[in-house]
């Protein structure tokens, strides 16, 4: 990898965990309209509100287009797979399994499908296949996330 | 309960083949464009569907707390780091190291909204997952 990967890598990983926590207030309004209102109405607040933010947000800083060629239709699908995300997670979550094992699952349904994903290079983006690091630091963090998971919240 | 768990499994596969597209989008367009599109499908998408089956505005929602109605624009950072991201480190880091940032937030959210909790597995679970972030910047690249 060039020089100048290896000094911004510890820079996107960062960006990458403060990434996630900002999911952590996501899950806490989102999980609050929905103890109120449908589940239904927890996913579509946000889309609604989430589009007018980016729309004032492109009309402000009108971002430059990497390309002037349009891109294939099916790359603006990505909102149908996480709306579909959303309604899945929900019926699971209603069922047996409760919130630690639909957390669970789907953390191990995330994972494997990136790693499948970045081996095979899907969908137009960069071939990677991970090193005995990158797998030694997913089995840390995913034994600590399940802990975390199934104990963490035990008194 | 198998079938939940098989749409349990889906639906993790599903947030990370949401972010790959994204991530596509994003590098013929832009990080903040792509996460437009993004939440404005997935708005069709949801209205069609509570079209169909109803009941978009049962229960009380107008009781909710103001703040609750803020994940939206959360969630155009969201998606449009994660759009930003997969391109430059890839689809299993950044599913990895969100996951990280997740649970750690959450752990710390929890403590300070005074929810009950397991210290020691708490410190563990964190530690390891601090643990692993070290491993995996770490080292020389080849």
């Amino acid at each position: 990898m060039s020089q100048r990967n290896q000094s911004t890598r510890p820079l996107y990983f960062a960006a990458a965990f403060g990434t996630g926590g900002l999911l952590s207030f996501m899950v806490l309004f989102n999980g609050t309209l929905a103890a109120y209102g449908s589940l239904f109405f927890a996913s579509w607040v946000p889309h609604l509100t989430g589009t007018i933010t980016a729309l004032l947000v492109l009309s402000v800083l009108k971002p430059k287009r990497a390309h002037t060629k349009r891109p294939p239709l099916w790359v603006y699908l990505g909102g149908v797979s996480g709306a579909v995300t959303v309604m899945l997670s929900s019926a699971a979550l209603n069922s047996g399994l409760a919130l630690s094992g639909t957390i669970a699952l789907g953390l191990a349904g995330q994972m494997v499908f990136s790693l499948f994903a970045d081996m095979r290079g899907m969908f137009g983006l960069p071939q990677r296949t991970p090193v005995r690091r990158d797998i030694l630091a997913l089995v840390l963090i995913i034994t600590g996330s399940l802990i975390l998971i199934f104990l963490g919240s035990g008194s | 309960m198998i079938f939940f768990a098989a749409l349990a499994i889906l639906a993790g596969v599903l947030v990370s083949l949401s972010r790959q597209v994204n991530g596509r989008l994003a590098l013929s367009t832009s990080a903040m464009e792509s996460s437009f599109w993004n939440h404005t499908v997935g708005l069709v998408f949801i209205t069609g569907v509570a079209l169909l089956v109803g009941g978009l505005f049962a229960g009380e929602p107008g009781a909710a707390p103001w703040w609750a109605y803020f994940g939206g624009p959360v969630g155009v950072i969201f998606v449009a780091a994660g759009s930003w991201l997969i391109a430059r480190i890839g689809a299993a880091h950044t599913a990895l190291l969100i996951i990280a940032g997740q649970m750690t937030s959450g752990v710390i959210l929890d403590i300070i909204m005074g929810a009950p909790g397991n210290l020691a597995a708490r410190s563990l679970g964190v530690g390891l997952i601090l643990a692993g972030m070290w491993v995996v910047q770490g080292g020389k690249r080849t």
